[in-house]
């Protein structure tokens, strides 16, 4: 080791030192509740790039703070906003990446009994602005979806279904996504693999904490797609670090690339067992599923049963001799879902590509939310993806405007989406050259056996269609300490105004079993 | 016949591959071909099976935190390495009170526990 990194290194951990002395006496050593700090702006003059080869070399940690207020149920909770970067320090407490976030603190709260819980998205790729403008922050930006008529920008609400009276939230952009940033002598792509995202967001998270005084806090991590792979490798992380983590969340789950048959693309090569009660869900939506009674849940049960009875053993046949099952069961699936026989005949284990350029002549289904679908040809067609090409304006608009609204203006534009990810991404891990993380949640149940889990997701998404979840938590065998709820949604569930009540619902009773016994 | 009714969908599936952003994407080809590959000889795990893939993760932080290569960790190694767990649990693992632990030490205490199966 050199002489200068020597004593950047010495520099690092000082600064560190620092904050920690500060944060320590922030909290005046007896939890008590110091005065929230005024309100600051920042213009960040860094140039924030999501290139492979980019690198940080002025990293900064000045963030902004806002004054917020909310009513909940006839209480009003005031919290301060928080925008800005901190870095994620490694073993040796030298940079790693600088990491932009917003965190939603609630005002007074008593830390060591106050929950926290960090927010990402997934992609990888996808900057966590879905979570933060659209989910549970104290506001969100209204959709209408499935309806695709709202027009950018999305109106900017108060969410009367907003997480924050039960837990402190912090949104975080993964790196390369958003504003974050690899720092000198990283690079973005240091960072872009299955193992070496989970570890950087660790040395985030524990640095979040320990800076912001809150170590003795219940923790919770909540990832969306494929923060819903990253999610469990960060868990079993931490609990490995001596960090425990008192519940993870999972929406629209993705926990196994090599059992979902149409995340590889092409041909399907496993089979689309867990992908067809979504089907009938969106055929149901369409009134194109003969089969269909008043209950759609019942009828998704029957479908779900099905899948793994008959049309699974069918598919796997299919798939090893391109045999076609009898007649009758092709009728079966014509009537689950509506789409036609000849589909089925053609491509009979499904994936959602065929699936959702078939089902309705002339349309483009959305692979997010199957209910939300373009005319061919039609501008929101343009991508052949009519849910992310209708929502996606709509959440970068909303961004630009929040942030400088949360006192944090920086000239870089914000990634919601970065394809050089996942075009250099690292998918490797445990062994395996597509993840499986199914057993990092195993190891950190057995290292932590109070973790609790809650699986959410949409029936109409199609991505990661929810009885695949089903199948795939179920390895973790009968006793594993799963909840799962599925609703008609999409993939981002929570845009769905009758699903977000009920998933706040959930989720309060889930933070209370977390945080219950020991 | 088949690839004539699938030309649309596969005319569009090659349109999405340039342009709408997935999530969760489609990772890149070789690693595509290195699963399709694997998945001949590899079955998703459960019970006895999965343990082992999950105490395999564990045993590479082990490993890991073991940067003399002994096979066994004193508490002041464990906090070291990253692996605080062991260091937090130190005393109800080192059973022998030997002030160092080994990896089938922490799978012994993992299995008192009762929280996995097949590490019992």
């Amino acid at each position: 080791m050199s002489t200068t990194i020597r004593s950047v290194l010495r520099d690092a951990r000082l600064a560190a030192a620092v904050a920690t002395l500060a944060a320590l006496a922030a909290c005046g050593g007896g939890g008590g509740t110091a005065p929230a700090p005024a309100t600051s702006q920042f213009l960040d003059p860094n140039h924030y790039s999501g290139t492979a080869a980019a690198s940080l070399s002025s990293p900064n940690e000045t963030t902004a703070s806002t004054h917020g207020s909310l009513t909940l149920a006839g209480t009003a909770i005031a919290y301060t906003a928080t925008a800005g970067h901190l870095s994620a320090l490694d073993s040796n407490q030298s940079p790693e990446a600088s990491i932009f976030y917003v965190a939603y603190t609630a005002d007074g709260a008593a830390p060591a009994t106050r929950p926290v819980t960090f927010f990402f998205n997934g992609g990888p790729g996808s900057a966590s602005a879905w979570l933060h403008l659209g989910s549970f922050a104290p506001k969100r930006l209204a959709t209408g979806v499935p309806a695709t008529s709202q027009s950018v920008p999305f109106p900017y609400v108060d969410n009367t279904e907003s997480l924050i009276d039960t837990s402190d939230l912090v949104f975080v952009d993964a790196v390369g996504t958003g504003l974050s940033e690899a720092i000198a002598p990283h690079t973005n792509q240091t960072y872009w693999g299955v193992d070496a995202d989970a570890g950087v967001l660790r040395d985030f998270v524990q640095r979040w904490l320990a800076v912001n005084g809150r170590s003795a806090s219940p923790l919770f991590l909540y990832g969306e797609s494929y923060g819903t792979t990253r999610v469990p490798v960060l868990t079993r992380l931490l609990e490995t670090a001596g960090r425990r983590v008192n519940g993870v969340v999972e929406l629209s789950t993705i926990l196994d690339y090599n059992s979902n048959c149409s995340v590889q693309g092409g041909e399907p090569s496993v089979v689309c067992a867990g992908f067809l009660p979504s089907y009938a869900a969106v055929g149901e939506y369409y009134g194109l599923a003969t089969a269909a009674t008043p209950d759609l849940q019942g009828d998704l049960a029957t479908v779900r049963s099905y899948a793994d009875s008959t049309y699974a053993p069918d598919a796997a046949t299919w798939l090893a001799s391109h045999t076609l099952p009898p007649p009758d069961h092709i009728a079966a699936l014509v009537a689950f879902t509506g789409l036609p026989a000849a589909i089925w005949d053609q491509q009979f284990d499904m994936d959602y590509d065929t699936f959702r350029h078939h089902l309705i002549a002339g349309k483009t289904l959305g692979v997010y939310d199957g209910r939300m679908s373009a005319p061919l040809g039609s501008a929101l067609d343009a991508n052949d993806e009519p849910s992310n090409t209708f929502l996606a304006p709509g959440f970068i608009a909303g961004i630009k405007a929040v942030l400088p609204e949360l006192g944090y203006t920086n000239p870089s534009s914000y990634l919601l989406s970065n394809d050089d990810a996942i075009g250099h991404w690292t998918f490797s891990h445990g062994g395996r050259a597509l993840p499986d993380v199914v057993p990092d949640l195993s190891a950190a149940i057995s290292l932590d056996p109070s973790l609790k889990i809650l699986f959410l997701g949409g029936e109409d998404d199609l991505i990661t269609p929810f009885h695949q979840t089903e199948l795939d938590v179920a390895r973790l065998g009968a006793d594993a300490p799963v909840a799962l709820h599925f609703h008609p949604g999409g993939h981002m569930t929570y845009l769905d105004d009758a699903a977000r009540p009920l998933m706040k619902a959930e989720l309060v009773a889930f933070y209370a079993s977390a945080t219950g016994a020991p | 016949m088949r690839n004539a009714l699938l030309l649309p969908a596969l005319l569009a599936a090659a349109a999405a591959q340039a342009g709408p952003f997935l999530d969760p994407g489609r990772p890149p080809v070789a690693a595509q071909q290195a699963a399709q590959a694997e998945s001949r000889t590899r079955a998703a795990s459960s019970g006895p099976a999965l343990d082992s893939e999950a105490l395999t993760h564990l045993r590479a932080s082990f490993d890991a935190a073991d940067v003399a290569h002994r096979g066994t960790l004193s508490r002041e190694e464990a906090r070291a390495g990253g692996f605080g767990w062991i260091a937090d649990h130190f005393d109800a693992i080192d059973t022998r009170r030997a002030g160092r632990v080994s990896f089938d030490d922490v799978r012994r205490y993992l299995g008192t526990r009762g929280a996995s199966a097949a590490t019992k």
